[in-house]
């Protein structure tokens, strides 16, 4: 991640559809040059926040800047640098997929007619180009949008939902594609429901629930995992489990299916309490931090969010 | 908008239609293929002996009233629905161009191919009208370019119709069923109620008619003959009739751009 200014930055941006808002008074930073997951379950506001963000429905308040650009005042000029995918990835079906590039990048201007080729390898779609969009795979057509994206040699580009339909291998695709497309220097803002997928790809997030942005940040920091959770096994649980109960490090110790669940008030003292217990003649076998993944980092707060309303 | 873009923009409008085989064939046939078989049809009935200005009247008739002029709606309601119906409007409208731009690069593009085969169709009514006239009067050059221009007016102003009502509505048949039922239809209901005076050259087929090279022709005008290829000529003043053309264009045009900017993508 870089230090350079946020990519996309919103201020109390709100979208209203009569009574109902879709997005409520969100407040998004989006550093720059990373992959930026964005999660929230269906219906939770994602796609209409970035529908926003590529203008294709006006909000009905706050700011939206991209680059450090007011998206109201300069949208030709903040958008063309933006490579998007809204929903599902949409062509000219009786077009081929050099054709459907031709058509965007028209629009796109002179330049983007010169990244056509680059764009279809780049894809994996070189010898598919002149081939009628309307017999092409779901993965195919997903990697079709991400060469139209590059057709505008975007510094941001937004995949919604991108993962949808694909299957193992495509996924693994995509993946690389967007660790790459970051490792370029070009912010990537994924939107999904499919935590493990950001988890692995993304190195920073933020959580919509309900049209209310609930967190933000870096993906250690969101899940919160300082490694203060450990699973220990050993040859006298009971044993071990009344000596954890009585050890100053040691927070809450309670049983588990594989072994002991030992939560340490400082990961550092891990070792102090192996000692502890190979003294009293308890043999420790195993001790592994227990690590939170983001899926229970998001459910947490998304159930909190219910739990609250 | 630079003039590159503004080109590369038409030319991409241009290969979406272009490449649209249902409606090009659909579309080619109603013109030049119409136009084909109704000369054929015309010269096995006449045997040869065809008045070159009527055969130039019927097919600039053909062309810009009636089926060359379906073909034009056809194409003009796929130029203005195509994005939509396809789903890349928005990503069009993602690419940060002018909402504006996006419609109006249409009417070029739908323009130059509805031309391009209604002016098919009329030529192969020339041909004909030269290669049958037999005994009967040869048409001359001037009045062939007086009913080709004609033509093309007809032809622009309906493509520029169908292609703003189509952006309006976003749907190609309500576009076909409104235009086609209005300028037919409704019009040959508006063209016999003679109590309406002259309100009736605000009917767009009227005004058309007002500038038609020709002859009154229909039922009324020649008893006996086709009602297919009657031509809605009203006596009129041509500024009026200009006006009402234009007004045709132009207002459907600005609710079709206004619809393009205004809509959900």
């Amino acid at each position: 991640m870089t230090t350079a200014p946020p990519v996309i930055e919103t201020r109390g941006l709100t979208k209203r559809f009569g009574s109902r808002a879709a997005v409520s008074d969100i407040n998004l930073t989006v550093p720059a040059g990373c992959a930026f997951g964005f999660l929230g379950h269906n219906g939770a506001g994602k796609t209409t926040l970035i529908r926003m963000l590529v203008s294709l429905t006006r909000p009905s308040a706050g700011v939206i800047r991209i680059s450090g650009q007011s998206l109201a005042g300069h949208r030709e000029q903040v958008l063309a640098r933006v490579g998007a995918i809204i929903e599902e990835p949409r062509f000219h079906p009786h077009l081929s997929g050099r054709e459907n590039l031709q058509v965007i990048a028209a629009a796109r201007g002179p330049q983007a007619r010169q990244r056509i080729e680059p764009a279809l390898e780049r894809a994996g779609l070189g010898d598919r180009g002149n081939d009628r969009v309307g017999t092409y795979s779901q993965g195919m057509r997903q990697r079709l949008g991400i060469a139209r994206c590059l057709l505008a040699d975007p510094r941001l580009v937004i995949l919604d939902e991108p993962m949808n339909g694909l299957d193992p291998g495509g996924i693994l695709e995509l993946r690389r594609l967007i660790a790459g497309l970051a490792a370029e220097g070009r912010t990537v803002f994924v939107s999904s429901h499919l935590l493990d997928e950001i988890e692995k790809t993304c190195q920073a997030a933020a959580v919509i629930d309900k049209g209310r942005l609930i967190a933000q940040g870096p993906i250690s920091e969101l899940i919160g995992d300082t490694h203060t959770r450990y699973e220990l096994t050993c040859d006298h649980p009971q044993a071990a489990l009344s000596l954890l109960a009585r050890h100053r490090a040691v927070v809450q110790a309670s049983q588990a299916p594989s072994g002991l669940r030992v939560t340490l008030a400082d990961p550092r003292a891990a070792g102090a309490v192996t000692t502890a217990l190979t003294e009293a003649g308890i043999t420790v076998t195993g001790l592994a931090p227990v690590r939170t993944s983001l899926a229970d980092r998001f459910l947490g707060l998304t159930s909190q969010i219910r739990g609250n309303s | 908008m630079n003039h590159a873009t503004a080109r590369q923009m038409i030319a991409a409008d241009l290969l979406k239609l272009r490449r649209h085989r249902p409606t090009m064939v659909t579309a080619a046939l109603l013109s030049a293929g119409m136009a084909i078989v109704y000369f054929a049809f015309i010269e096995a009935r006449h045997h040869g002996n065809l008045a070159g200005p009527q055969a130039l009247s019927d097919g600039a008739s053909l062309m810009g009233n009636y089926f060359g002029a379906f073909a034009a709606i056809l194409i003009g309601a796929e130029a203005g629905t195509t994005d939509l119906s396809s789903g890349v409007f928005r990503d069009l409208v993602a690419t940060g161009r002018s909402r504006t731009a996006l419609f109006l690069v249409r009417i070029p593009a739908a323009t130059a191919i509805t031309l391009a085969l209604t002016l098919s169709g009329f030529a192969v009514t020339v041909a004909a009208a030269y290669a049958f006239h037999g005994s009967a009067a040869a048409p001359t050059a001037s009045l062939a370019l007086e009913f080709a221009a004609w033509v093309a007016l007809a032809t622009v102003v309906q493509t520029t119709l169908a292609v703003g009502i189509a952006s309006l509505t976003g749907s190609r048949p309500v576009t076909l069923i409104l235009v086609i039922g209005w300028n037919t239809i409704a019009t040959g209901i508006l063209y016999l109620a003679s109590f309406l005076g002259s309100a009736r050259d605000l009917v767009l087929m009227i005004a058309l008619g007002g500038l038609f090279p020709g002859q009154q022709a229909g039922t009324r005008a020649h008893p006996g003959s086709s009602i297919a290829l009657n031509n809605f000529k009203l006596p009129m003043p041509a500024v009026t009739a200009v006006l009402v053309i234009l007004a045709w264009a132009v207002i459907p045009a600005i609710a079709g751009a206004w619809r393009t900017r205004t809509r959900d993508a």
